[in-house]
């Protein structure tokens, strides 16, 4: 098993630590999946973390100048790690002005990712930062358990509002109450209410369009000849969607939500170079 | 350069056989802040402060006197205290490494703030900062840092002996953020491992030294047994009554400061002069004429008999100052030092 990459652009750098912030602020732990052509950082949906998950996919052309990777066999080319990415994500908090930053796969006293900074100095010779991360091996044998999660038969597919309206409703609300309930309906209305029993909050979205999906092969089957203005709800933990909207430092291309009534909410986040995929389940 | 006006006056206390020239005493900082806040509103608003104490009920009070009339008044209480000196020759230390505030504080950023000690590796060609893990952590779960310096980026490098020094950088970065308030470049003086590490600014207005221990591998089992016990100095009130106090070259005084104005007979190799009361011109850290006034910091307990001491000095050249406040000689011990820092809670021979 080898891993080695290198980022040597700014904006790609910059970029990259903003992913493994989102990331951060999503979870304490979570797998590295490395390919040939992708990266993905991936969370199951354990009971562990409150029935959340995670996928989210980064294509490694968009960020690293090089990238070599040789996995665990010829026919299973693949690296799975579990890592803490808070790790990750200070060692790159202070590489904004870094010359190169160096990944590598190392296994001195334990698995370890090697991040090795290079930044200017006033002398000849640059100043070099290593973080050794310590990360963990994952068995060919359960990768399985980190399979992309499928599509959902959702009900409403809505975009969401803008993130950062989005985001300090939420705030405010958590405040009063731990769980809040989304609904959204064909028409492009969305509200978010909250409910204790001193006090219940509303907010209305309206006019958010709803994502056209191509019709495929049984899905979105019940979403197609359901009445435009019937809601789809899901009631989930605040906290979690406080997080997700938390950890968006940039605007996404596309920020969109599917609703299964009662069930699981799925935002799905595009941006050019990265998508992300957060699941939160309906609690009873 | 500080006072407009400065008088002390020696307080002669008939249970000691010396007049007691200074009045060691410490006053909880958060408590006079206060008083301070907000300096260009001082600035527009105050036309004098004055300082005064008396002893006698255990008070300072901050007295500002502001335009249209308007006195502010702040009675803050103090308590006296034994006032611990580290005991330590900096000249003496065969790696001297000097640097501007920024570069330790580009350096120190990239540890997490958690970081409770980092090592500091030295050889004539590089310098490398590392964050230290006690040996019973389990890898698998820390992350650890280093950084790699080219000796070229200080604007002095000796390195007289390999060493690798692991002392506590909370501690430190206390000092880097006053330091980079001052701008002045911060002079760090070491050995090996075990014997301390001095970390100092200098100015025309000021010096500060804080001096920290460090960790030795053959200390670690000592450690519990060892601890840093401001109790040791507590009799350096009636020191100089005791026979082990009176020759200044001796070894013994190493852990007693002298209360009184014994000159240092032999201000080389041992000594390290920080007042002189009232002989003039011999300061071995090489101020001819000025002696310093320090008011002695606090040491605290920490784990692996770690301590520090801070201490500031302002430098006045008034020499009638001189008798007012006023610290003593330290004679140091470092021969005596082997593996343990400064102080010693094992009697000395």
């Amino acid at each position: 098993m080898r891993f080695r990459a290198k980022i040597v652009d700014l904006a790609c750098l910059n970029n990259f630590s903003r992913v493994i912030n989102t990331i951060s602020k999503l979870t304490k732990t979570c797998t590295l999946r490395l390919t040939v052509c992708k990266l993905y950082f991936i969370l199951s949906d354990k009971v562990a973390n409150g029935g959340a998950s995670m996928w989210c996919e980064l294509c490694q052309g968009n960020f690293f100048d090089e990238f070599q990777m040789e996995g665990v066999a010829a026919e299973h080319n693949e690296i799975y790690l579990e890592l803490v990415p808070e790790n990750l994500s200070r060692a790159l908090k202070t590489a904004h002005s870094a010359k190169a930053v160096k990944i590598k796969l190392t296994n001195k006293h334990c698995p370890c990712l090697r991040v090795a900074v290079e930044l200017p100095s006033l002398s000849s010779s640059s100043r070099i930062v290593t973080h050794d991360i310590p990360v963990g091996v994952i068995p060919r044998r359960i990768w399985n358990d980190f399979r992309e999660p499928t599509m959902p038969d959702f009900d409403v597919s809505i975009y969401l509002p803008v993130l950062k309206i989005m985001k300090s409703v939420v705030e405010r609300m958590k405040n009063l109450s731990n769980f809040i309930v989304i609904e959204a309906n064909l028409s492009g209305e969305m509200n978010l209410k909250i409910e204790t029993d001193l006090v219940s909050v509303t907010t209305h979205f309206k006019d958010l369009g709803n994502p056209p999906w191509a019709s495929e092969e049984g899905c979105q089957s019940s979403a197609q000849g359901r009445n435009l203005e019937s809601m789809a709800e899901a009631c989930i933990d605040i906290k979690k969607l406080q997080q997700l909207l938390a950890g968006q430092q940039v605007n996404p291309t596309k920020a969109l939500c599917n609703i299964v009534s009662k069930r699981i909410v799925h935002f799905i986040l595009l941006h050019e170079d990265v998508s992300l995929q957060y699941f939160i389940p309906a609690l009873a | 350069m500080f006072f407009q006006h400065y008088c002390w006056t020696a307080v002669s206390d008939p249970c000691h056989k010396e007049k007691e020239l200074s009045l060691p005493c410490k006053l909880i900082v958060k408590a006079v802040l206060p008083v301070f806040r907000c300096a260009n509103v001082l600035g527009r608003n105050v036309e004098k402060c004055s300082i005064s104490t008396s002893p006698s009920d255990h008070h300072i009070t901050f007295q500002l006197l502001c335009k249209h009339g308007v006195v502010k008044t702040y009675n803050l209480t103090f308590q006296e205290c034994d006032p611990l000196q580290a005991v330590f020759a900096k000249h003496m230390c065969p790696n001297i490494l000097k640097v501007h505030s920024r570069l330790l504080a580009d350096v120190m950023i990239h540890f997490p703030t958690s970081q409770e000690e980092i090592t500091l590796s030295v050889t004539p060609v590089k310098v490398c900062f590392k964050s230290y893990t006690e040996e019973d952590t389990d890898f698998s779960r820390t992350m650890v840092t280093e950084i790699h310096l080219s000796p070229e980026e200080f604007d002095y490098f000796q390195v007289g002996v390999d060493s690798e020094v692991t002392f506590c950088l909370k501690e430190l970065r206390g000092l880097l953020a006053f330091s980079e308030a001052t701008g002045v470049p911060v002079s760090i003086h070491f050995d090996r491992c075990g014997k301390p590490i001095a970390f100092s600014i200098e100015d025309v207005l000021l010096e500060a030294s804080l001096i920290l221990a460090t960790l030795c591998e053959a200390q670690k089992e000592a450690d519990s047994q060892e601890r840093c016990c401001p109790q040791q100095w507590g009799s350096s009130e009636t020191l100089p009554d005791k026979p082990s106090g009176d020759e200044p070259n001796s070894t013994d005084i190493s852990k007693n400061p002298q209360r009184d104005g014994n000159a240092p007979t032999s201000p080389v190799a041992k000594q390290e002069v920080k007042s002189i009361p009232r002989v003039t011109g011999r300061d071995v850290t090489g101020r001819a004429g000025t002696p310093t006034a320090e008011a002695a910091g606090e040491a605290t307990e920490a784990p692996y008999q770690k301590f520090h001491s801070l201490f500031f000095g302002a430098v006045s050249h008034k020499e009638k100052d001189a008798t007012g406040h006023t610290f003593q000689s330290l004679a140091t011990a470092s021969d005596t030092e082997e593996d343990l820092g400064p102080l010693q809670s094992s009697p000395v021979l």
